[in-house]
């Protein structure tokens, strides 16, 4: 990761038992500009490792005066989401990387459908700013659980009026997925925020559509899966580091002061990208082919076996 | 200049042999020539067919439109009222292909969701020197029809234009070698 930097806390606002909203404002100078669809990596110091967490931009992009993030608090955490939930306040200084774009708008969409289910709403927040700046045609669906995952749901209702459609989980009401991809128009384009069952569904009911798979966009963050240790070697100095189950290689490569490019640190957009020679490889990626799995992996979120050490080409 | 090469160029249009099988809500032929279509509609029938006139045997719903210019708005109207899971073939000579492939674009149509398959010689050309565009058959060297200059046609293609860029094929004769009438 490139620069960091230097925000102090602004703003906490609770806005559902388990979405906590932070406003960042820079300490010195300003905050670079962002495009909807951006995130940032988070740095939380933890009292025993360092995580970094990838969060998108809630904001208007027409205004970068502050960054503004909504994090639930994941019951599985790593301890991430439970820093930020208990440990920040207002006037804690963090670090932040600068924003990066992963999950742009389509410039070319003649209708955009966003859909989002529970904290994917996010990185639409900041879409439904520049979409309403250019009288875009567009719908919001969110599935949530009012009382738990309804966060902006009123602003948003009172905002979008019929463009808006929520499903209330606590009440019964499904998302369905067929319905909402019938009878759209040609140049309609679909982004999907949310679990990964939201985004195999409808990517299934896409394509049984005739659509095309570029009409597709989705953002899926999700922290590495813990697994079990294992040791990489780096075939270039000869340094052999112990990965710990639940440390990504991406994050003990770091740890011992290895600098890997790296974006979303959840297997998808390809910056960490890393070459090897030799071991066992749990590829959990959504990146790579099968052809390039035989010497690439993705440190982020794939693992070495317990067979012996992976050779990184390093 | 080009020198000929075993690999055409990465803008080189490649055209389909054989459509593909991917679900589509709705599909739309579109022929020059009716009777050229036949060999498609083996493969998977479309929900209609548009051309410029042929016969064609098999049962499909059948609309020929008189000249290209009408089968172009015909095809316009057609997709702005469409929905997403439409998909275009077209088949013609690389004039109509890419005159067909240009409308489905405008309307929202994504580069895969459009087949071209190509029958015939004649193409467009555009004169780098003069920016028209004239129709050519399968030669490498031509005169431009509006400027005169003395034409190499090379591999690289627009898909925007439709065409295959002229460049003056002598440097030392930037100019018209023939006056036009």
């Amino acid at each position: 990761m490139s620069a960091l930097l230097e925000v102090q806390v602004a703003a906490v606002r609770q806005l559902t038992p388990v979405v906590r909203e932070f406003t960042f404002a820079a300490v010195n100078g300003r905050l670079p500009g962002f495009s909807s669809g951006s995130h940032v990596q988070v740095v939380l110091p933890l009292a025993e490792r360092t995580l970094r967490n990838a969060y998108s931009l809630l904001g208007d992009p027409r205004d970068s005066g502050v960054y503004r993030i909504a994090v639930r608090l994941q019951e599985a955490s790593r301890g991430g989401s439970r820093y930020l939930h208990e440990q920040v306040q207002v006037g804690d200084r963090l670090q932040i990387g600068v924003p990066s774009n992963l999950f742009p708008l389509h410039s070319l969409a003649r209708h955009h459908i966003l859909v989002a289910g529970g904290i994917g709403i996010t990185p639409f927040m900041a879409y439904l700013a520049e979409l309403e700046a250019q009288g875009a045609s567009f719908e919001l669906h969110y599935a949530y659980r009012s009382g738990l995952t309804d966060a902006y749901t009123a602003e948003l209702q009172a905002r979008l009026g019929a463009r808006f459609h929520g499903y209330d989980a606590a009440a019964g009401q499904r998302l369905d997925c067929a319905n909402l991809l019938t009878g759209k128009p040609l140049g309609s384009h679909l982004y999907i925020c949310g679990p990964q069952r939201l985004l195999d569904d409808l990517r299934a009911r896409a394509a049984a559509l005739g659509w095309s798979a570029g009409r597709l966009h989705w953002e899926a963050f999700a922290a590495p899966e813990p697994g079990l240790p294992f040791t990489a070697e780096l075939t270039r100095s000869g340094q052999r580091i112990a990965v710990a189950g639940d440390h990504s290689l991406l994050e003990a490569l770091e740890a011992a002061g290895v600098e890997v490019p790296n974006l979303c640190r959840g297997g998808v957009c390809g910056q960490c990208a890393t070459g090897y020679l030799g071991g066992e490889v749990e590829h959990r990626d959504h990146y790579l082919d099968e052809q390039q799995r035989s010497h690439v992996l993705m440190p982020c979120v794939s693992r070495g076996g317990c067979s012996g050490p992976l050779l990184l080409d390093l | 200049m080009t020198a000929p090469s075993a690999e055409p160029m990465f803008s080189t249009p490649r055209y389909a042999t054989v459509p593909n099988r991917r679900p589509a809500l709705y599909r739309v032929l579109v022929a020059q020539d009716a009777a050229l279509a036949t060999t498609l509609l083996d493969h998977l029938a479309p929900t209609l067919l548009l051309s410029l006139g042929g016969e064609l045997s098999a049962a499909v719903e059948h609309e020929q439109l008189p000249s290209s210019e009408a089968l172009y708005l015909r095809l316009h109207a057609l997709l702005d009222q469409a929905q997403a899971g439409t998909c275009v073939q077209a088949i013609g000579d690389e004039v109509f292909v890419w005159q067909v492939h240009r409308v489905a674009r405008q309307a929202g149509l994504l580069g895969d969701e459009i087949e071209l398959f190509r029958q015939g010689a004649r193409r467009r050309l555009y004169c780098v020197h003069c920016t028209r565009l004239q129709e050519i058959g399968a030669e490498t060297e031509s005169s431009c029809s509006h400027c005169g200059v003395r034409l190499l046609v090379r591999e690289h293609f627009s898909q925007r234009l439709g065409a295959y860029m002229g460049v003056c094929i002598d440097p030392d004769r930037p100019f018209a070698t023939v006056v036009q009438p």
